[in-house]
């Protein structure tokens, strides 16, 4: 295992969003930009194997304004960072994106093992890794909760609803991993202070994309507002109302709601 | 005038942030209830570089500049002011060898201390001697190459955990400030001794303790500076020190503010949250206001302070300022909780508490007042 790539997506920070409570609409001013969450668990995924074989660890991004993402991504240990960043990645979809990590792995020259998460806080898609993986003719693996090297290949657990499957990966792969996989730790003040003297290559849309065409979005928003949440409001003790009546009005009413 | 941070703050701050919210916040009530030193969290903080915040690589420490520091002492004292005193005084300790130490002790002392493998401790008060420095009773004699130190220090931070001691004695009694003068002493020292802990109102997870000495035998080597020299280091000690008691004091004022602010928004009277009535609405915009302009002073001193300026009147009225601002929001928050406010079922009581501190501890408000009016009156 001589290149492990992790792929990771700067994206807004949902803490930051505000919801319009009358039109239900998403404030996104003043928003500021973070390392999607799921993402810490990819990198900490490849950190975990470049402690077990010493493969060279890089980054790949790309979006809008990812030179920011560079001392982020780079304190949590990985070795340099390759990103893009261009104004026409406001609008892409799993398969724009896709595309254009395809283009910037294959301009790396490809990688052993290609590391992403299982989806991204905004768009929440969970398409990147298998289409990463069908555009570099690499093996796919999703859903994996457990990855660690063996000799020159790569045992993987993968968590699926009837259980976990254990599989052996030889030859280069994309790996999607899970949450489950790891708990990513704080970087420590060495670690962000250091991610300056780290490397980091920028490379622009035009060298990684011969065809603009395929990297047009084919998914278009048409609406994006926050789910609704109405309560019915109902109090069975009102009125000097007892326990006792209080509870089987509420078992009356639960089982009224088909919960019971 | 740039207010914005960089991007190495940023990260720093939402680290620290993140690990008080994680795994700060949930022992926060437990330890200052049981009087417990945190030694899980204060290890995780030793993982994290905390203990080498704003001391230079070249002696083992994480680097960074006063504003970083300032603002990881406000992230962890926004849950917990037992966890930021700890780290400030700390770093208070080791600054009287960063800043007045040789080269010889600065690499000697400095990693240990940087790693956090040893705690420092910064020891200048005594029973006799508060304010009033030229009262201190301990004494340092001369003796060939050592000094032969006697007498005790009370109210010493992080005392009975601490590991190395910059501890400050008379040796010329007869010239009074001018007859300070500060050592580098290690704990296994023999004739060192860590007396008892104080049960103290606030910042009970912080160890606070009495420490004494009889013919403890110190190298001359061990003597920080120039004989005599140690009341004006200490000081100086205490201006950057002062800017993180600032910082404590205002994430106190913060983390009682976002209290108040999430507790008004929720509780109902009169079918409605209290938060809607405007009596509570100017006390929130006080409070907030409050806090901004204690955190601005701060920020700016530290600031100063990376600039190479001497900050002596900045740190002091941004201490005094983010002091007095502690007390008053965290007394309001209290009141805006009502009678739960005054239980411990919310975390508002303990705020109040640790805040007292920061009105007293590393130069009072009154001693803050004396250096401001100095400064503005020569």
């Amino acid at each position: 295992m001589k290149r492990v790539i992790v792929c990771y997506k700067w994206v807004p920070d949902g803490a930051d969003i505000r919801i319009d409570e009358r039109t239900r609409t998403l404030a996104m001013d003043g928003v500021s930009w973070t390392l999607n969450d799921f993402d810490r668990n990819a990198i900490e995924a490849g950190v975990q194997i470049k402690a077990a074989t010493g493969c060279d660890l890089i980054g790949v991004t790309a979006g809008v304004d990812t030179e920011a993402s560079g001392k982020d991504a780079l304190s949590r240990g990985l070795d340099s960072l390759y990103y893009l960043s261009d104004q026409a990645m406001a609008d892409a979809d799993s398969r724009t994106t896709s595309e254009v990590l395809a283009g910037m792995i294959g301009r790396l020259g490809g990688a052993d093992l290609v590391i992403c998460s299982e989806a991204s806080d905004d768009e929440y898609a969970q398409q990147t890794g298998p289409r990463l993986a069908a555009l570099l003719g690499y093996s796919s693996v999703t859903c994996v909760s457990a990855l660690s090297p063996s000799g020159e290949s790569l045992s993987a657990s993968r968590k699926l609803e009837e259980g976990v499957e254990d599989v052996e990966i030889a030859g280069p792969a994309v790996v999607s991993v899970v949450p489950d996989i790891n708990q990513p730790p704080f970087p420590s003040v060495k670690q962000i202070l250091g991610a300056k003297k780290k490397p980091s290559q920028a490379v622009a849309l035009a060298e990684v994309v011969g065809d603009m065409d395929r990297i047009r979005p084919q998914l278009r928003t048409d609406s994006l507002l926050a789910p609704e949440v109405s309560r019915k409001r109902v109090s069975l003790s009102a009125g000097g109302v007892g326990a006792a009546d209080a509870v089987a009005g509420l078992l009356k009413a639960l089982a009224a709601e088909g919960v019971l | 005038m740039d207010f914005s941070l960089t991007e190495e703050q940023t990260l720093i701050r939402d680290m620290v942030r993140e690990f008080a919210e994680k795994e700060v916040k949930p022992i926060a009530a437990e330890i200052d209830r049981n009087h417990r030193f945190p030694v899980e969290t204060v290890e995780r903080m030793k993982e994290l570089d905390l203990f080498g915040l704003s001391i230079p690589e070249e002696y083992g420490g994480s680097g960074g500049d006063t504003v970083t520091y300032a603002l990881a002492c406000e992230e962890l004292a926004k849950v917990c002011a037992s966890h930021s005193a700890i780290l400030s005084v700390h770093i208070t300790g080791i600054k009287s060898v960063l800043l007045f130490g040789t080269e010889e002790q600065k690499r000697k002392y400095i990693p240990d201390m940087a790693s956090g493998k040893k705690i420092a401790c910064f020891c200048l008060t005594e029973p006799g001697a508060g304010t009033d420095a030229s009262a201190l009773q301990s004494r340092g004699v001369r003796q060939g190459d050592t000094y032969i130190l006697n007498g005790s220090k009370i109210f010493i931070t992080n005392g009975g955990v601490g590991g190395t001691y910059c501890l400050y004695v008379m040796t010329q009694p007869e010239k009074k400030l001018k007859g300070i003068t500060g050592f580098i002493v290690d704990r296994e020292t023999p004739g060192f001794a860590v007396g008892q802990s104080e049960d103290k109102m606030g910042i009970r997870a912080s160890v606070t303790s009495e420490i004494m000495y009889r013919d403890m035998v110190v190298p001359a080597e061990n003597m920080i500076g120039a004989e005599g020299e140690g009341f004006k280091y200490a000081m100086k000690v205490l201006d950057s020190g002062r800017i993180g008691m600032a910082a404590q004091a205002v994430g106190i004022a913060q983390g009682a503010l976002d209290a108040a602010v999430a507790y008004v928004k929720d509780r109902t009277q009169f079918g409605k949250p209290i938060a809607a009535n405007q009596g509570i609405q100017w006390m929130i915009a006080e409070m907030a206001a409050q806090v901004e302009a204690a955190r601005l002073l701060t920020y700016r001193a530290a600031a100063l302070n990376d600039q190479g300026v001497r900050i002596s009147k900045e740190a002091a009225m941004a201490k005094l300022v983010a002091a007095t601002t502690a007390m008053d929001v965290t007394v309001k928050a209290v009141q805006l909780h009502g009678g739960i406010g005054y239980t411990k079922a919310y975390p508002v009581e303990r705020f109040m508490r640790d805040a007292k501190i920061t009105e007293i501890y590393e130069g009072t408000n009154e001693v803050m007042k004396m250096v401001i009016a100095g400064s503005v009156l020569s």
